[in-house]
């Protein structure tokens, strides 16, 4: 076994020094360049900006987030930049009672809450919902008909994804926006460098956003529905040691956030790619079959989800460098999705790649993404929709793109278009 | 208990076999993993929430094992190649002493 590797004696000079040195977390203009430069010659390196080390190889990846014995999700969803500690015991004292489930916690926690959710986040389930995603879909295409110029994130790709996750929480009550900017507000504190008074000023909203979660349960133990919390409160039967209620508030508080802040940011990124190709939004106008590749092209080329957190409970081998315990892990899914080693001409996106499903944007293994196929879905439904009622839409060029990002998630905040040129 | 390995086979979508061994209480499709074996994509990781690992068993096989849960069944409905009388998600079949000499046949795609 290697020595294991403390990051202040990497020297000066060296590929993985000099990696560390020019990664920069936050700042997605330009990381898909650095990535591919340095990939084939650094799986590995420390990132000081942040104390994490970084993965950047797929196989790599792949066997870290499979290896859930020795590297833990605790702290996939943790604050980059801890809380002060007066703000948490402010939420806590004021009934901030959220736990981490799911996507932030190991087996057997993990698993035992998992056969609860599964009884409802499951494919065929999800699948059920086809019919009411694509008039959601239809409806919001329907109010673009008559202009000649509009930002898709503004009239579709910011809001459909909440509302499709309203249809499987049974809200019905609350402006999409509303959450879309909770979401980004919590987003920000968990993912992003956030300064102590915007930390402060977050924490009210943030509140508010938990208790809107624990009322819709509330509500669902007095009259159930056909829907996720109503199906979790019956799965747990009133027995704690099955499930929670404060776990159940906790999973709707996590589903108002999953289930449509990444499915968002895909579907912009996706539209960018393919409106910056004119040759292949008509291809998709002409043979829609090719369009669900398209949507894994687009899953591979940028995904939403461009890195992950683990932390390594042993000492650990990745890459052939050596990590000690307690070292904290960001799988670069960004890189991974364009690793040569898995995809010929990584750095070029081909709506026909027959291997383009290969991809992470959804994980891999025990914590793989479970809303996978109704992300997919309405990717799927918004660019045939899209590419059916404006055949000729074009991308505005001069009207710049800005990609957004804290250090997990990506995605234009616009995409300007004109509809019918 | 004595470890046991049980020996089994896989068989590839243009016929190809391979023969490959696992412990008792091993999935088939860790086995699959475990030993390179392609085309059974398992994103999973044997969570039952992607169906990418299908497989169809021999007839003997499929008789003599424990039968798939409901949920598995499910899972069969929305599998990408399709299913058959015999299909399992081979995450969900433990190697078990009846498995030996089992054909795994691994079909055409898994998405």
């Amino acid at each position: 076994m290697q020595q294991v590797l403390d990051p202040k004696s990497i020297p000066a000079g060296c590929p993985m020094h000099n990696a560390g040195q020019n990664f920069h977390p936050f700042e997605h203009e330009g990381m898909y360049d650095f990535f591919a430069e340095i990939r084939a010659d650094v799986p590995v390196f420390y990132s000081p900006e942040i104390d994490y080390w970084v993965v950047t190889r797929r196989e790599d990846v792949i066997a870290v987030l499979r290896d859930h014995d020795r590297f833990s999700a605790t702290v996939a969803t943790q604050p980059v930049v801890p809380w002060p500690p007066e703000m948490l015991q402010s939420m806590i004292d004021r009934g901030f009672t959220n736990e981490s489930v799911q996507v932030a916690c190991d087996p057997p926690r993990h698993d035992r809450i998992r056969t609860h959710v599964q009884g409802f986040l499951n494919p065929k389930k999800l699948l059920s919902y086809d019919g009411a995603v694509r008039e959601l879909v239809k409806g919001y295409v329907a109010q673009m008909k008559g202009k000649d110029e509009i930002d898709l994130v503004d009239a579709l790709t910011y809001e459909l994804p909440a509302k499709t996750a309203f249809l499987l929480l049974g809200v019905t009550d609350i402006d999409p926006r509303r959450i879309k900017q909770w979401t980004e507000l919590r987003v920000k504190l968990m993912h992003g460098h956030p300064t102590r008074e915007e930390q402060f000023a977050a924490a009210d909203d943030l509140l508010d956003f938990w208790n809107f979660s624990c009322d819709l349960v509330e509500q669902r133990k007095k009259v159930p529905g056909d829907d996720y919390p109503s199906w979790l409160l019956a799965s747990r039967g009133g027995d704690d040691t099955r499930l929670t209620e404060n776990e159940i508030k906790s999973l709707v508080f996590a589903s108002l956030l999953a289930a449509h802040e990444t499915t968002s940011n895909a579907s912009a990124n996706l539209l960018l790619e393919l409106l910056r190709r004119p040759e292949d939004w008509k291809a998709l106008v002409d043979d829609p079959k090719l369009i669900p590749n398209a949507v894994e092209e687009g899953l591979r080329y940028v995904s939403s989800v461009v890195a992950w957190r683990r932390l390594a409970k042993e000492d650990v081998e990745i890459g052939g460098v050596t990590l000690p315990a307690g070292s904290k892990i960001i799988l670069s899914l960004a890189s991974a999705g364009r690793d040569e080693a898995t995809f010929e001409n990584g750095e070029t996106f081909d709506i026909r790649r027959k291997n383009a499903r290969s991809h992470v944007a959804f994980g891999n293994g025990l914590h793989f993404c479970m809303g996978a196929p109704i992300a997919r879905m309405q990717m799927r439904m918004m660019v045939e929709e899209l590419t059916a009622a404006f055949p000729n839409m074009q991308l505005i060029e001069d009207d710049p793109v800005e990609i957004v990002g804290v250090l997990t998630f990506r995605g234009p905040t616009r995409l300007p278009v004109r509809l019918n040129p | 208990m004595e470890s046991q390995n049980i020996k089994f086979q896989f068989v590839s979508a243009d016929g190809e076999a391979r023969d490959v061994e696992g412990q008792i209480g091993e999935t088939v499709m860790e086995v699959a993993y475990a030993t390179g074996i392609k085309g059974i994509a398992a994103e999973c990781g044997g969570s039952m929430s992607c169906g990418t690992c299908h497989v169809f068993l021999d007839k003997a096989s499929f008789e003599r094992i424990e039968a798939p849960s409901e949920s598995e069944l499910d899972m069969l409905d929305i599998v990408s190649s399709d299913r058959r009388p015999t299909s399992r998600l081979s995450c969900q079949i433990k190697l078990t002493p009846e498995f030996v000499d089992a054909e795994v046949h691994i079909p055409e795609s898994q998405y």
